[in-house]
């Protein structure tokens, strides 16, 4: 067991960021905390890492790698921790920012200078940033800060890595090869990973399992397949992408409902098109039903060249397949 | 046309206020010779004024650096109850009139002071003595530090720190290679202006200081003491010094702004 917190709750002043939450994250498994803000997932990462301390109670106790947190100084914890807006030293070269948590060890701990120097070059290779080695971090771009930071963690060989929002503070398209070389990444080294986000394609596509928080507290803990598909409240459910709320008591996702130009089926609902997207992968149509409810509908390309659908048009929105009917009716509690 | 106006006034009075009465100082103190310059600022009472000067101003920059420091990382990187308190009180200099900050030293450590007695049976003198002229101006030149590092310490947060403390630094490893770094330009900055209020303190020193000549008196004080005497040339000839003084502070002022600058520059847009 990498990490084990048990009835860890926080207190701010104003408000209650974490009410009696457990969890825990085996080792060697890349665990996402996936939440919209305010949900406290940050607090819990930093009640991990030890810069914030939970509220005393007799029942809490946060673990990593057994040893109790709260009886080990910051600095010997071991905890790789990535912050959202990089935290570099800024008036360090990329280089001496990798080799800082080398060169703060005791000395009798230290390494020599020729074995830091191939310690620091290999994890620059690692980054692929070798050559920027004598920069300084105002001369990088985001996605670039974000890997320095992230050797510069890995450069204590951490027994667990905490990203808090790692991606954040990227635009999209660096966002997404990020996260694929952070997948890569942890299949290679393999080091046990918290990553908070509150992006749930990130936590869907990254992580081994996905610990959903809401509110401070802990919704649901699963795999990605999971909790997409066996959202365990109507929360999850929501939160994990758009939901159509289907004759007033069935939760059905845009992809699983389909357009006909007839009534073929007596659950089909007449709905006039309000707006058709179809740049992307597939085609987003945004419906309002006679009740004036809306509706999401997602179809693939051939589908829509097909029905050759225009907005104005009355069609009939039914759910592709009975199963999910049932499968999604008890989400409603 | 509006632009000319507002040049015209600038430089009038920048003219006329600052620069004439800076070529003024010049021009008077040289007015009797080379010769009665270097005699003025030769004399054994003025060089025991700059000594007590320099003194005085090394003495208060250690100190308000020390507490300059440790207040500014106090404010910026904790929350605590009384951190506007101590916020406003780290102003109260700038805001009190110096001669009240002398009369305060004198009502606590003045023969007749609180703490007079306490004082004179052991011996120990501080008003109109040198601890005296040290202590208030350590209290008006108090503020200029903190004042300097706490807006950039706030602004900097505490997660460099943070990133520090975890990657295996104790905390005087994190201050001395990561917050320290981030602010000495910041913190010089604030050394010379403290510096130069330091050494040109006149209204607080004057209160407590007793002018005694060759013993309590700073270059201030010893100026006005010449001028008084109608001795003008070596006033202003002393004042030169001051003067001088001034000007290097501010090259230096300027120097270090614009290292600031540079290490402010806007971070590169991501790429």
């Amino acid at each position: 067991m990498a990490i084990d917190a048990r009835h860890v709750s926080k207190t701010f002043s104003k408000y209650t960021a974490l009410r009696d939450v457990s969890l825990k994250v085996d080792d060697g498994e890349l665990i996402a905390l996936l939440g919209p803000s305010g949900s406290g997932k940050t607090t819990l990462l930093r009640i991990i890492a030890g810069l914030d301390m939970a509220d005393r109670c007799a029942e809490t106790a946060v673990f990593v790698n057994g040893d109790d947190i709260s009886r080990q100084p910051l600095s010997r914890r071991r905890v790789g921790f990535v912050f959202q807006h990089y935290a570099l030293f800024r008036h360090m070269s990329v280089f001496e920012n990798v080799a800082f948590g080398l060169r703060v060890r005791p000395r009798r701990e230290r390494l020599s200078e020729p074995k830091l120097r191939k310690r620091v070059n290999d994890l620059l290779e690692l980054i692929q940033l070798t050559t920027w080695s004598s920069h300084y971090p105002s001369q990088l771009s985001g996605g670039q800060r974000q890997r320095v930071a992230l050797a510069r963690a890995l450069a204590i060989e951490p027994s667990v890595l905490l990203l808090d929002e790692p991606f954040g503070a990227l635009d999209a398209k660096v966002r997404q090869e990020l996260r694929r070389w952070l997948r890569e990444l942890h299949e290679r080294v393999h080091v046990t990973s918290v990553l908070v986000t509150h992006d749930q394609e990130e936590a869907l596509e990254v992580a081994d399992r996905v610990v959903i928080m809401n509110q401070g507290r802990i919704e649901q803990v699963g795999t990605p397949d999971e909790v997409f598909h066996r959202p365990a409240s109507e929360f999850v459910l929501r939160f994990l992408g758009n939901v159509n709320l289907f004759h007033g008591r069935t939760f059905v996702r845009p992809h699983e409902l389909d357009i006909d130009l007839q009534p073929i089926d007596p659950e089909s609902v007449s709905a006039r098109i309000v707006r058709i997207q179809s740049a992307g992968p597939i085609v987003r149509i945004e419906l309002t039903t006679q009740d004036g409810e809306a509706l999401h509908v997602e179809i693939p390309h051939d589908r829509h060249r097909e029905l050759q659908l225009i907005a104005g048009a009355v069609v009939y929105v039914r759910v592709k397949s009975p199963a999910l009917i049932r499968q999604h009716a008890g989400a409603g509690h | 046309m509006t632009r000319r106006v507002l040049t015209g006034v600038s430089v009038a009075f920048v003219g006329i206020l600052i620069l004439l009465p800076l070529i003024a100082v010049f021009i008077e103190a040289f007015r009797k010779g080379i010769p009665f310059y270097l005699a003025a600022i030769s004399d054994p009472l003025a060089i025991s004024a700059l000594r007590l000067t320099v003194l005085t101003a090394a003495i208060s920059l250690a100190a308000n650096l020390i507490f300059g420091l440790a207040a500014s990382w106090l404010i910026a990187k904790f929350s605590f109850p009384g951190r506007s308190l101590l916020l406003s009180l780290i102003d109260l200099p700038f805001a009190v009139s110096p001669v009240i900050s002398g009369l305060i030293f004198i009502l606590l450590f003045g023969a007749q002071g609180w703490f007079g007695n306490a004082l004179t049976e052991r011996g120990i003198q501080i008003v109109f003595a040198t601890p005296g002229v040290i202590l208030a101006t350590v209290f008006v030149t108090f503020p200029f530090i903190a004042r300097e590092l706490i807006p950039l310490m706030q602004e900097q947060g505490t997660e460099e720190e943070e990133a520090a403390m975890l990657l295996g630094a104790s905390g005087w490893k994190t201050f001395r290679r990561v917050t320290l770094p981030n602010i000495r330009w910041a913190l010089v900055y604030g050394v010379v202006l403290a510096n130069a209020r330091a050494m040109g303190e006149f209204g607080a020193v004057s209160v407590v200081s007793g002018h005694i000549r060759g013993r309590t008196n700073t270059l201030p004080l010893h100026i006005e003491i010449l001028y008084n005497e109608y001795n003008f040339s070596a006033a202003f000839a002393v004042a030169t010094l001051l003067a001088s003084l001034a000007l290097v502070t501010l090259a230096a002022k300027a120097f270090l702004e614009w290292r600031i600058r540079a290490e402010e520059r806007p971070l590169a847009e991501e790429a």
